[in-house]
């Protein structure tokens, strides 16, 4: 049971309305137990109505979409898929509903019904596991954007789901904000095991992902490591998507005659790469 | 004629506290340049913005546009006003004309323009920010794209044709092709004589625009000089929480490691130095 894929994506259509043109056509993949899947693409290219379907908010209107073997268009599973697979949207001010922060991770706990008893220790564990354990007794409105967003993963959290999937969760964050909520989730990834769906539209974010997945006009344009697909330079920026500036470095070397490898994502790889296209260029 | 800050502090009272968001701070964006003003959060770049317009106004220094105070009590400050234009952060939340017309003919209209004149500012600040004017000028605001509407706002302060153009984090938020969209709409005022001050948390970009790049840290400016002036000074910026460009850290591992690559802030520079060093090297090697 373990070693079948978390989601499953098969052929996959949703039309907002019967009448307009598909805002996901076609679209299939899965996503295995414990991994960090970054979505990538335009406004527009489906990656948000994506994310809706991924957790039931949305249903299929052709094909279909699983959580944990659980199809999501069957009514039986709709609160068990949707407190498994938790979701973090955009806008951290819409999303936090308490004055306090504790109140407010414990509000979706009395949502689903947890016994008053079991609450105090899984809030508690919730608040740690994001850093904000020191916060429990804050506004939620004097936080920083980072600090609510880590509230609304807190609240999640406290659900125990087994899949995290963020819409857009940092793009109204500053740099700081930005680096706290990636860090959050990826060692939630990394030590919990929570699969994590992280739809972004930032490439240096998707760039650390375990897969990329890039969208556009609501099908799957691209699908691989973050190596495999940044290397294909050509293919990104036909499709207006950024490349890392190192990536971009490697291409403008490759066109001054320097065979510089084409899937260089950081400084540190270029350094390395540096060495090897020339040992004695750096001695130290 | 430049925009002068002399000796700007601000500072506001909440509650019994007083805080100083802007610090004795001096500071000349000069006619025709591209300033990026970087800072952590809460440094005061958007307290300063708006200074750069008279909307706030200084606790103590004086803001100089053309060698006048524009915050004196005469009758042509509004005017002076007009001349610098400030695009706020999230500025479509500002859009709220049934049309884009309407909208971007607000600040035109409040500045007591003809009928004709007005449309003839519509039309060139469409044209500015590639919007199509027959299409999107009878929309209304709210049913454009995210980048469309932060496009439609930029050309509602363009239309009155500001000398010198504030941009507060003009592309959070934005999709990749937003942001390029509204970069390559900033260069091109910029080239054609307006001047441009940039805020900014994204360094690649300021890297690749800024003629030059002015630091504030707690309501002070603590830095000012070129790209590669500011951007060298790694250590520095670090300790401020502030991010360094990527070719930045690239230069300074090389460095570190013996190969003497100078610090340039564009990428093709960098790119064609970096070549020659390591065809170099290697005919040193052989």
């Amino acid at each position: 049971m373990t070693d079948a894929p978390h989601l499953t994506v098969s052929d996959l259509e949703y039309r907002y309305d019967p009448e307009s043109p598909p805002a996901l056509t076609g679209v299939s993949f899965d996503v295995p137990r414990g991994q960090f899947l970054a979505v990538l693409g335009h406004n527009g290219s489906g990656k948000s109505t994506l994310a809706k379907l991924l957790n039931g908010l949305y249903l299929p209107t052709g094909g279909s979409v699983t959580v944990s073997g659980m199809d999501t268009r069957e009514d039986r599973y709709t609160w068990d898929i949707r407190r498994t697979a938790g979701m973090v949207f955009q806008n951290p001010d819409n999303q936090l509903v308490a004055t306090q922060v504790y109140d407010d991770v414990a509000f979706g706990l009395e949502n689903i019904g947890v016994p008053t008893d079991e609450m105090p220790a899984r809030i508690d564990e919730a608040l740690r596991l994001t850093g904000m354990y020191d916060f429990r007794d804050r506004a939620p409105h004097l936080l920083s954007g980072g600090q609510k967003q880590r509230v609304a993963i807190a609240g999640i959290l406290a659900m125990r789901p087994e899949a995290l999937i963020l819409d857009e969760a940092t793009a109204m964050l500053d740099p700081q904000g930005r680096k706290e909520v990636l860090d959050t989730v990826r060692a939630l990834n990394r030590d919990a095991g929570i699969t994590v769906v992280w739809i972004t539209h930032f490439m240096e974010e998707a760039a650390l992902a375990g897969r990329v997945l890039v969208m556009d006009h609501g099908r799957v344009a691209m699908d691989g490591t973050p190596k495999a697909v940044f290397s294909q330079v050509d293919a990104l920026r036909a499709l207006r998507l950024d490349v890392p500036p190192m990536t971009r470095l490697a291409r403008l070397l490759q066109e001054r005659g320097v065979p510089a490898r084409a899937d260089i994502l950081t400084v540190d790889e270029m350094v390395e790469e540096v060495k090897r296209l020339c040992p004695s260029c750096l001695n130290r | 004629m430049p925009l002068v800050l002399e000796q700007v502090s601000h500072a506001y009272r909440s509650g019994p506290q007083t805080t100083v968001a802007l610090d004795k701070v001096d500071l000349t964006v000069r006619d025709g340049e591209l300033l990026a003003l970087i800072g952590h959060t809460g440094s005061g770049k958007s307290t300063l913005a708006q200074h750069l317009n008279g909307l706030l106004k200084p606790t103590s220094g004086r803001v100089l546009l053309d060698g006048q105070d524009i915050n004196a009590g005469d009758a042509n400050r509004r005017a002076l006003r007009f001349q610098v234009g400030l695009v706020f952060q999230y500025p479509e939340h500002q859009l709220f004309e049934e049309t884009v017309y309407k909208d971007v003919a607000f600040g035109p209209r409040n500045m007591g323009l003809s009928d004709a004149e007005i449309d003839a500012r519509v039309r060139e600040a469409l044209a500015l920010v590639g919007l199509d004017f027959g299409e999107i000028s009878p929309r209304s605001p709210f049913e454009l794209s995210g980048g469309q509407m932060r496009r439609a706002a930029l050309a509602g302060v363009l239309a009155m044709r500001p000398r010198v153009l504030v941009l507060d984090e003009p592309t959070a938020g934005l999709d990749p092709r937003g942001r390029d969209f509204l970069l390559e709409d900033v260069q091109r005022l910029n080239r054609s004589g307006t001047t441009v001050v940039l805020i900014s948390h994204a360094m690649d970009d300021v890297a690749r625009l800024a003629t030059r790049v002015a630091v504030l840290e707690k309501g002070a400016l603590a830095m000012e000089g070129t790209a590669e002036e500011v951007f060298s000074q790694y250590d520095r910026l670090t300790r401020m929480g502030l991010d360094v460009p990527q070719g930045f850290k690239l230069a300074r591992l090389l460095r570190e490691g013996g190969l003497e690559l100078a610090e340039r802030a564009r990428l093709e520079d960098i790119a064609a130095e970096l070549a020659l060093l390591i065809k170099g090297g290697d005919g040193d090697a052989a």
